[in-house]
């Protein structure tokens, strides 16, 4: 009997959901299958871009959609995991019938999509994740990619350090950074970018602790025996902390420049470390929530803070910026369906974004999918207007967006 | 290398081995005492961490104060697991398997639980202000708190070899580890002793928490990420050996710590190298005593 009961129960439901998903159907709608992670040490990333995703499709949605259509986005948790996030990507496009792929912090886990978005010939706009092959080695006509990758904050570093050399001259160079593929390009690009830019260096060491290493202490102390003038450093999230924590009584910081041109700046340091946090460190991120001073940052910060009580991450500007770009396209084409129309649209596009300065507006590179940016880089300052934070960057340098795109040699020297 | 920087290295490497001994000696305690293999361990580490962050920077308490919280807190917790949970599995069959299943079900649990409670941003911990300096000596740099962290490891060295061998608890701590049946047919109550141990062993990891929290970022997802380091710690001790835990992690954080001048770029690698040829020629860990071997 209770068998028979749970059957019916069970059709019951199958009804409900069916006449729900065909209710939905009747709506124009765009659909965005996203695959952030919602756990462990980048979940903070994956909450504070849907969130922002969700802003971006609120506010499109209020102005009455893009050609009409309404934003829909949804997401899965990704758990960081490749192979899951492929069978996730695979069913969002058979069964949920998504019009774009979307997201993702983890460069495995792009990677891993790209391929999925090249068979399928599913739009995969990629935010957050930084590796430079998926738009120079990797890149396939239906991936585009609206957040810098580690090449262009690499350019933007070297240009920095060529700066910093005619006002303080350094010689020498020290890198830490996390043993895997992430680590390992920062330096790769920094040194190329350097050598591009003609500007002389010796290095003095390269260590390479483990991804989410807890205790530094040898690390640091190696370091200082090197005596590098500068610390490039490729760390992200926690490591940061743990690193910066550890390494501040040693008096590293007054010994050496700490040079972080990646992630080094984003606000998740800022916030965690508060006064902990050493001044005088050259850091930059993908976004900052005090640069640029334009009234479309401030808003956008101000509106993030509003709905999530924090401010935003860098990761959370790429998917709402991510989310404004479909519907950018949707609207030049006038449908989300027309997969090919739409590859056309975004190639080129060119649309304001909250990290453009005043008299620039960020477009995608028709030829490598890439977003091209304007880039900054500042000191820690103390400064306690986006609390618990109080430092935040300040002083800043600011790079011309066209002088960090990958040259030919880049790509001819990374061939697949 | 000249001599002074060798000294400083020693010392960096102390600083590491002194954290994973202080998880390890919980860790392989457990398992001495109970044949448990607490997969969680970790987890009450991270515990300890979040609640010493509570009194410390929420509601602004005194470090001691928050530490011996962090402590209090993941020993009850500790306590609570052992006593509803895993006391319900012991002398199964195939027991080690139900082990692992239930304390990772724990790890899953505590993660969503401090992400529920405390959010998924990194937290921070202040350390005391008489310990946030540095102590400077003929060239040689090295920053109180991690000479304080060092000391306090020795303490807890000491400490626990005194209670094992000198008071009753300890002796049936010893006991138990060795026939728990005849414990129980002298009159102990061997379940008692078990909970109490895990307790102790639970809240001795969730101090280091709050002890480590000022040097690194809290989190949630920590508790897995140490537990790796502690166990190759308590493997080449030997599995349930105490001052085998010590000597091992000792041998871990130099090792670690010279690698990393030496060749910075495989230093890594080291430890589980070390893990490695420990198992294929003397899995009973280095500093297990011979006699398990001719069985």
């Amino acid at each position: 009997m209770a068998s028979i009961r749970r059957i019916a129960s069970l059709c019951l439901l199958l009804l409900l959901t069916g006449m729900l998903t065909s209710a939905l159907a009747q709506e124009k709608v765009i659909k965005i299958g996203a695959l952030y992670p919602m756990t462990g040490r980048s979940g903070i990333y994956g909450m504070d871009s849907v969130a922002a995703a969700e802003m971006a499709a609120e506010e499109i949605n209020a102005k009455g959609g893009a050609a009409g259509y309404k934003i829909q986005f949804i997401n899965t948790d990704s758990k960081a995991k490749p192979d899951y996030s492929v069978t996730v990507a695979k069913r969002y496009i058979s069964d949920d019938k998504v019009n774009f792929l979307f997201g993702v912090v983890s460069s495995a886990v792009g990677l891993a999509l790209t391929e999925v978005s090249k068979q399928e010939k599913k739009i995969f706009i990629g935010t957050d994740h930084a590796a430079t092959e998926l738009t120079v080695q990797n890149l396939q006509p239906y991936y585009f990619r609206v957040s810098n990758n580690t090449f262009q904050s690499m350019a933007a570093g070297a240009l920095y350090l060529k700066e910093l050399a005619q006002t303080k001259p350094w010689k020498t160079i020290a890198y830490i950074g996390p043993d895997y593929a992430y680590g390992h390009a920062q330096i790769e690009e920094l040194k190329f970018n350097l050598d591009r830019f003609g500007v002389k260096y010796q290095m003095v060491g390269e260590f390479w602790p483990k991804l989410f290493e807890s205790d530094y202490t040898s690390y640091i102390t190696s370091i200082m025996q090197a005596k590098p003038d500068i610390l490039v450093s490729g760390f992200w999230g926690g490591d940061t902390v743990a690193f910066i924590k550890q390494a501040a009584p040693y008096g590293l910081f007054e010994k050496s420049l700490y040079f972080h041109p990646d992630a080094g700046g984003n606000y998740e340091l800022l916030s965690a470390m508060g006064d902990s946090l050493p001044l005088g460190l050259v850091l930059s991120a993908r976004h900052h929530n005090n640069w640029p001073d334009t009234a479309m940052n401030k808003d956008y910060v101000s509106k993030f803070h509003k709905k999530t009580g924090r401010y935003p991450t860098y990761a959370a500007e790429g998917a709402y910026v991510g989310v404004y770009a479909i519907a950018e396209a949707v609207k030049k084409v006038g449908n989300p369906d027309d997969t090919e129309a739409l590859v056309k649209a975004l190639e080129g596009l060119k649309f304001q974004q909250p990290e453009d300065p005043e008299g620039f507006t960020s477009y995608i590179d028709p030829a490598s999918h890439q977003i091209v940016q304007v880039q900054a880089i500042g000191v820690t300052v103390p400064n306690t207007a986006f609390p618990p934070a109080t430092r935040m960057l300040g002083q800043w340098k600011i790079y011309k967006a066209e002088d960090l795109l990958p040259p030919k040699e880049w790509a001819a020297k990374n061939k697949p | 290398m000249d001599f002074s920087f060798i000294v400083v290295q020693l010392i960096s490497g102390l600083t590491m081995a002194t954290f994973l001994f202080l998880i390890a000696s919980g860790l392989t305690l457990i398992f001495g005492v109970g044949k448990v293999f607490n997969f969680a361990h970790g987890s009450f580490f991270m515990i300890g961490a979040y609640v010493g962050y509570q009194f410390s920077s929420v509601w602004g308490q005194n470090f001691w104060l928050s530490l011996l919280c962090g402590g209090l807190f993941a020993g009850l917790l500790g306590m609570v697991a052992e006593f509803f949970f895993l006391r319900r599995i012991y002398g199964r069959a195939d027991e080690g398997g139900f082990q692992i299943l239930l304390t990772y079900s724990f790890i899953l649990i505590l993660d969503d639980l401090v992400k529920l409670v405390w959010g998924t941003e990194y937290k921070s911990l202040a350390k005391p202000p008489a310990l946030s300096g540095a102590i400077s000596m003929g060239g040689i740099v090295v920053p109180t708190y991690n000479v304080a962290v060092i000391a306090i490891g020795l303490a807890v060295v000491v400490a626990a070899w005194w209670l094992l061998n000198n008071t009753r608890g300890g002796r049936i701590a010893r006991a138990s580890a060795l026939d728990r049946e005849m414990l129980s047919v002298l009159g102990v109550n061997v379940p008692m002793t078990m909970t109490l141990v895990f307790g102790i062993a639970t809240a001795l990891a969730g101090m280091t928490g709050v002890l480590a929290a000022p040097l690194r970022s809290v989190t949630p997802g920590a508790g897995i990420e140490v537990i790796i380091d502690s166990l190759i710690v308590v493997v080449l001790g030997g599995l349930g050996n105490f001052w085998g835990a010590w000597l091992a992690a000792l041998l871990i954080g130099e090792v670690n710590s010279f690698a990393i001048v030496l060749v910075p770029k495989w230093a890594t690698l080291f430890s589980y190298l070390v893990m490695a040829l420990t198992l294929i020629f003397k899995p009973e860990g280095l500093f297990a005593p011979r006699k398990v071997r001719r069985v």
